[in-house]
């Protein structure tokens, strides 16, 4: 369980780089304690050793480009519980805290981030940088609607903090929406402003025969989930609402979340549409893949123990064509090697470029990981 | 003297869509804020085409371009710096075919906010951000200010409605940023663009995100003998698990005004009016104002009605709606601020916002999203009388610093604009400005684009490692 805990003040800078490794790539593994240690450990590499590499849970380290790198920055005890303030919904937490301890804390409290259900070794910092979102999305929006003030180290030592802590804000560029899904490469995202939402009075999981028509007779579902063990409605709010909408869907509710598991297997990759078109998508996959598509939203998880390159190639196709993308969460040397990572890169990517070039001056932290091998 | 620009841009563009004569500059010098612009020339491009001839064409004579709406902003955004091109968008309004099935539809700039709602009714669905300026404020001022409205508590601001956008950008290239799919490869450059106040690209279409209307609806209005009473309902209901569709907070300043221009039925001996609207399924809606209801009564709500009827509904929304309209009746001149606190900290805010209002002798009123801590302190005045402009900007200043000392922040939903920029430096320090600037920089390096807003001058300040060059003064 955690605790709220000031921030660490003191702690030198003196690491010793090559006292332990990340366990998987051999290099030398900084965990800075504190904001200020890790800005002072960055802006201190020697040149020529000075390409960073950011260690979260490891929960995704499977997404993007690999990475070269000659030191590992891990997270791992910036885990402090900065600022708790349950009337105001918002929470203040470094990036290393668990996704899985901050949400227990949380739900004390009756209160969410609304973070990944099953998250696993994940940390608040990994799911931020990959913009990965929870299933509730259909309901709350993406994990990016959330995050309302970021705290980012970049390579150089600045300590940048954009946004603020309230719930609505414009003042300043959004930096915080910027940070979130850029996998590090604008800085170490080190501290952040989560907004919260009360957890429902009530909640139910509605088992249904066709999400479409979940989707018609449900009034703003958590979500619609499919996978090849059935489908099912999730329900959350007061206990009318939730009995009400069950009725509807004409289905013997179960109480609580009965959360799926996440697709397995030695490969693992999401796709993404336009919602109306992830039926289509979903009836085209592999029938020995696993799959979790999210109706509604448009995305659909897929985990297959060996795949195709080229039917990988003609999914992808497929998705770009309807204006969306295929990218891979976790993929083993000889398909990452062979199979892109990201896809087509988006129109905008010289203008991604400028802007992390100039977070990042020298494209130290995790070089390359982004479409576009920024 | 016509410019050799203004020549060139009535060659390429027809004498009907520029405007140069005094009388068009002094119009379109302002929007709905305190600050005055000159422009040099306006002009009114019809299509995507004609932005991007606009960027080259005055980038080539070196002329910054100010993009603008209906001007309803309230922070001199859409004001020019200099004798710059003011873009008009309203010319630009075509809605494009709704896509029902994944709730969308393409719109341009100049679409205005209701017209789209009103646009997407017969397929049972709406545009949730609804600013009170919503029967004249355009998409695409919505979009560079990330406009909210009292209904924006559950659903979001203009940036989780937007999926998409084609932008011009400084250069004159047109660019599509996002798409109708979820999370877009890459960074969230559609989301940065939101709230950018045409300072990075001008917004030229956007892929905006409908939402199915609430099947049922029960809107309440509650008024209380303390400020402190509202307040505590509002935490009450959210930490009940309850996030209201919407929920509005009036004064009795502001309450008097607003009865007495719309006769909305607000009860005007009472210290505030709460309006809470709960939608969603019908099995819910009664269960949640029955819950609004029960904790206004135990926090000494004199009143708690629950609008029997649409018509009852449209009346109570209508009042709140009309009070920036009602207070024209109190003096000629207004100023409309925006700031946004923890809602904790509410009811002290408003306290503070009282004394600063009696130190300066300018009357404010208020009306607030009380759900998310959004404040709209307005005050009344006369600014032919001597002084009276000293007195108003000094009350601003001080209601902003007020603000940013509980934990607030300088604008919720208005934007920086010119009024607030020499603020920033109260919220962030030189490395968060910097970063600003760098965020400028990486879109508009040459400042091409509405020059002078948002972001403080010399904010661009750090280059660690890599010294100025000789004779830069930094």
């Amino acid at each position: 369980m955690l605790r709220l805990r000031p921030s660490a003040t003191g702690g030198g800078l003196g690491l010793s780089l090559a006292s332990s490794t990340d366990g998987v790539s051999g290099l030398p593994t900084a965990t800075p304690e504190t904001i200020e240690e890790a800005a002072g450990l960055m802006a201190n590499l020697p040149a020529g050793g000075d390409r960073i590499r950011i260690h979260g849970g490891g929960s995704h380290r499977g997404i993007g480009y690999p990475v070269t790198s000659d030191v590992v920055l891990s997270t791992s005890r910036l885990d402090r519980v900065v600022a708790w303030e349950p009337d105001d919904l918002t929470v203040v937490v470094e990036a290393g805290v668990l996704v899985e301890e901050l949400e227990q804390m949380l739900a004390s409290k009756g209160q969410t981030a609304l973070l990944p259900e099953q998250p696993g070794t994940g940390t608040v910092g990994g799911a931020i940088a990959t913009a990965i979102s929870g299933w509730r999305r259909y309901r709350y929006g993406p994990i990016r609607d959330r995050v309302l003030e970021t705290t980012l180290v970049s390579s150089d030592g600045r300590v940048v903090t954009a946004g603020g802590r309230v719930v609505k804000n414009v003042t300043g560029y959004d930096i915080p929406r910027l940070a979130t899904g850029s996998l590090g490469a604008m800085g170490l995202i080190a501290r952040v402003c989560l907004k919260l939402w009360p957890v429902p009075q009530a909640s139910a999981t509605v088992p249904v025969e066709s999400p479409e028509e979940a989707l018609e007779v449900a009034y703003r579902p958590l979500a619609v989930l499919e996978t090849r063990e059935g489908t099912a409605v999730f329900l959350g709010g007061t206990p009318e609402e939730v009995s009400g909408q069950a009725a509807a869907l004409g289905a013997i509710p179960t109480p609580g979340l009965n959360w799926p598991d996440h697709p397995s297997g030695a490969v693992r990759f999401s796709v993404r549409t336009p919602p109306s078109s992830l039926r289509g998508i979903v009836d085209g996959l592999d029938p020995g893949w696993t799959y979790l598509a999210q109706f509604g939203v448009g995305e659909v998880t897929v985990g297959a123990d060996e795949v195709d390159l080229e039917e990988l190639g003609e999914l992808r196709g497929r998705a770009e064509s309807l204006g969306g993308a295929l990218l891979m969460l976790d993929a083993p040397q000889s398909v990452a090697g062979a199979f892109d990572p990201w896809g087509t890169p988006p129109p905008s990517i010289e203008i991604q470029r400028r802007v992390v070039n100039l977070f990042d001056p020298g494209r130290r932290i995790n070089r390359g990981i982004l479409p576009g091998r920024i | 003297m016509v410019s050799s620009l203004e020549l060139e841009l009535r060659r390429r563009l027809g004498d009907e869509q520029v405007a140069s004569d005094p009388l068009d500059l002094y119009v379109f010098g302002k929007d709905s804020g305190l600050v005055r612009g000159e422009p040099g020339l306006v002009v009114f491009p019809r299509s995507t085409g004609e932005v991007a001839t606009i960027m080259r064409l005055a980038g080539r004579h070196r002329v910054p371009v100010v993009p603008r709406g209906s001007g309803t902003g309230l922070a001199g955004g859409a004001v020019t710096t200099g004798p710059h091109v003011l873009l008009v968008t309203t010319r630009m309004n075509r809605i494009g075919p709704v896509d029902v099935e994944n709730r969308c539809v393409w719109v341009q700039p100049g679409v205005i906010n209701l017209d789209l709602s009103v646009h997407t009714t017969p397929f049972g669905l709406h545009y949730a951000p609804d600013p009170s300026s919503q029967s004249v404020c355009t998409i695409g001022g919505n979009v560079a200010n990330n406009s909210g409205g009292p209904h924006c508590l559950a659903e979001g601001t203009t940036v989780n409605h937007v999926l998409a956008m084609e932008i011009v950008t400084p250069d004159g290239d047109i660019v599509t940023i996002g798409g109708p799919a979820p999370d877009p490869i890459g960074l969230d450059v559609r989301g940065l663009m939101v709230g950018s106040e045409g300072t990075l690209g001008i917004v030229t279409d956007a892929l905006v995100n409908l939402l199915p209307n609430p099947p049922a609806s029960r809107t309440i209005l509650l008024a209380f003998p303390e400020v402190q009473n509202a307040a505590a309902t509002v935490s009450g209901i959210i930490a009940n698990g309850l996030i209201p569709a919407a929920l509005e907070m009036m004064d009795q300043p502001m309450t008097i005004a607003v009865e007495r221009f719309a006769n909305a039925g607000f009860p005007t001996e009472s210290a505030a009016v709460l309006i809470a609207e709960v939608t969603g399924h019908p099995s819910a809606v009664d269960a949640e104002a029955e819950l609004v209801r029960r904790l206004a009564v135990s926090h000494r709500a004199t009143l708690t009605r629950i609008a029997s009827d649409e018509a009852e509904r449209k009346r109570i929304w209508l009042g709140r709606k009309s009070a920036f309209g009602a207070i024209a009746q109190m003096n000629p001149d207004y100023y409309l601020h925006d700031t946004v606190v923890p809602r904790t900290r509410l009811v002290e805010a408003i306290e503070e916002t009282y004394a600063i209002s009696k130190r300066h002798g300018i009357p404010m009123l208020n009306v607030f999203h009380a759900g998310d801590g959004n404040l709209h302190p307005l005050m009344s005045f006369d600014a032919s009388v001597p002084g009276v402009m000293e007195r108003v900007d000094a009350a601003g200043r001080d209601l902003i610093e007020m603000c940013v000392a509980i934990g607030g922040s300088l604008s919720g939903e208005h934007g920086i604009g010119m009024e607030k920029r020499d603020y920033m430096p109260l919220v962030f320090d030189e490395m968060g400005l910097d970063a600003q600037a760098r965020i400028r920089e990486a879109f508009d390096p040459d400042g091409r684009l509405n020059p002078g807003k948002i972001v403080p001058q010399g904010s661009r300040c750090f280059d660690f490692g890599r010294p100025p060059p000789v004779g830069v003064w930094v």
